[in-house]
């Protein structure tokens, strides 16, 4: 009789523990998802796309679709208070991190190739239509206007960016929105260059850009000054991006806080990301993630690249009609206004060489780039002002 | 037709777009000031600075 109660009792834990595993609590949507985070670590380990952010994307992927038991309140997933990951995650909804990583950013970003040849900065302003095209296209799709808000930032081809607008205007997008930048942003190589082809003639792409002028250290000091009075004062809801960028730049600058600026561009910017990465990627529950407004998001992200990569090439093919021959812009820098610092910049100077093996286009092509990354924020400080 | 909406969310566009486009010509104007009021001079080299002041170890 013993020996059967005993039996009894074991079977009923075993019963119990089984019901804690994974494999009792799976569901085909954790399935897919786990899916996707082995495919995201897969094509990152294989290509390299963008693998400092999207390694730590798909692992998280992994962690926050492990299938447990909701109901026994072991306080293990992202989305229940108290959990180790609801604390670490608290720096994405909060918007604690994107501020953080722009630190970083400043710390480690020559402002030069922009102060040498300042009307390259309106092609980073250009680049912004991405954004509002987007903004309105979703509103078409029937999105609500702060989630279409939301959704337009991916056009800012800025991570951070996308994650601090989202956590403000829809936190409940905040996963797709930044799974879908970050994709989009390692997937820049392959978007950009045939918009490139398709909006430039070949005579455009043979043009050679004066080198730049000689940049003094008093103007690379002074510019991040200048840039966070002006924030502060015309967009002062972009502060916590701009002002945390331009506060990194002048420690670089600065030339006596050389030990602030590497744990800025160094240990700092590698925690932050390895936790933002990681947070938003097991943010990405098949519950809240596998929905038809994810594929929306998602497409209506890849629009938003191609229009701000379209709009750039053609702002520069506009402030051509206004420069001596001696001065035109080349219009394959045009793409790199979108941001995705350096990728972008990078694939101006790749599509250069192809047509002109000794054009060496990274230099002018960083001056839109990095105003892309200014362009952005204060697009988002905009955003955030008219609908949070 | 547009709807109230799809008006507002034009609206939105068009100002944030000249926003963007305002904050960055000030930028551009402000750089053009900052190269016109501080112009690039040739730094001295260190090695130059030290044989006209002299080093520390000298001036001990």
């Amino acid at each position: 009789m013993q020996t059967m109660n005993t039996l009894l009792s074991l079977s009923d834990n075993l019963r119990t523990f089984w019901s804690y595993t994974g494999f009792y609590n799976a569901e085909p949507e954790h399935l897919i998802m786990i899916l996707i985070g082995l495919v995201f670590i897969y094509l990152t380990i294989t290509k390299e796309y963008e693998p400092l952010l999207l390694i730590p994307i798909g692992f998280g992927i992994l962690v926050g679709n492990i299938p447990f038991n909701e109901a026994a309140n072991l306080k293990i997933g992202i989305y229940e208070e108290g959990s180790v990951l609801n604390i670490l995650y608290q720096g994405v909804v909060q918007g604690w991190y994107p501020p953080l990583i722009f630190l970083g950013i400043g710390a480690m970003t020559d402002f030069s190739a922009l102060i040498a040849n300042p009307k390259l900065i309106l092609i980073g302003a250009a680049a912004q239509f991405g954004i509002f095209g987007a903004y309105i296209i979703a509103l078409q799709m029937g999105f609500a206007p702060n989630e279409a808000g939301a959704i337009g930032i991916i056009g800012g081809a800025d991570g951070p960016t996308a994650i601090f607008t989202s956590s403000k205007l829809a936190p409940h997008l905040l996963g797709a929105v930044a799974i879908s930048a970050y994709s989009y942003m390692a997937l820049v190589p392959v978007i950009q260059p045939p918009f490139m082809r398709l909006f430039t003639t070949r005579k455009e792409r043979l043009i050679r850009m004066k080198n730049p002028r000689v940049v003094s250290q008093t103007e690379k000091i002074l510019f991040p000054i200048m840039g966070l009075l002006l924030t502060a004062f015309l967009v002062p809801s972009g502060l916590p991006l701009l002002g945390m960028l331009f506060f990194g730049n002048l420690l670089k600058e600065s030339g006596v806080t050389r030990r602030l600026a590497e744990t800025a561009r160094g240990p700092l910017i590698d925690t932050v990301t390895i936790l933002l990465g990681f947070t938003v990627g097991a943010s990405t529950q098949a519950t809240t993630f596998l929905r038809v407004e994810s594929l929306k998001v998602f497409a209506i992200g890849a629009l938003s690249f191609v229009i701000g990569t379209c709009t750039g090439l053609l702002f520069v093919k506009f402030l051509n009609l206004f420069l001596s021959r001696e001065k035109k812009l080349n219009p394959l820098i045009g793409n790199a206004g979108v941001s995705a610092v350096p990728d972008a910049a990078r694939i101006s100077q790749s599509l250069g060489l192809e047509y002109d093996p000794s054009n060496y286009l990274l230099m002018h092509a960083m001056g839109p780039n990095v105003a892309g990354v200014i362009g952005s924020a204060v697009a988002a400080g905009i955003l955030l002002g008219f609908l949070y | 037709m547009m709807t109230p909406i799809f008006e507002k969310a034009l609206l939105i566009a068009a100002i944030g777009m000249a926003g963007i486009f305002l904050f960055m010509a000030i930028f551009y104007l402000l750089i053009l000031a900052l190269d016109r009021l501080m112009p690039f001079r040739e730094e001295k080299p260190a090695e130059d600075f030290f044989e006209e002041t002299g080093t520390e170890d000298e001036d001990n």
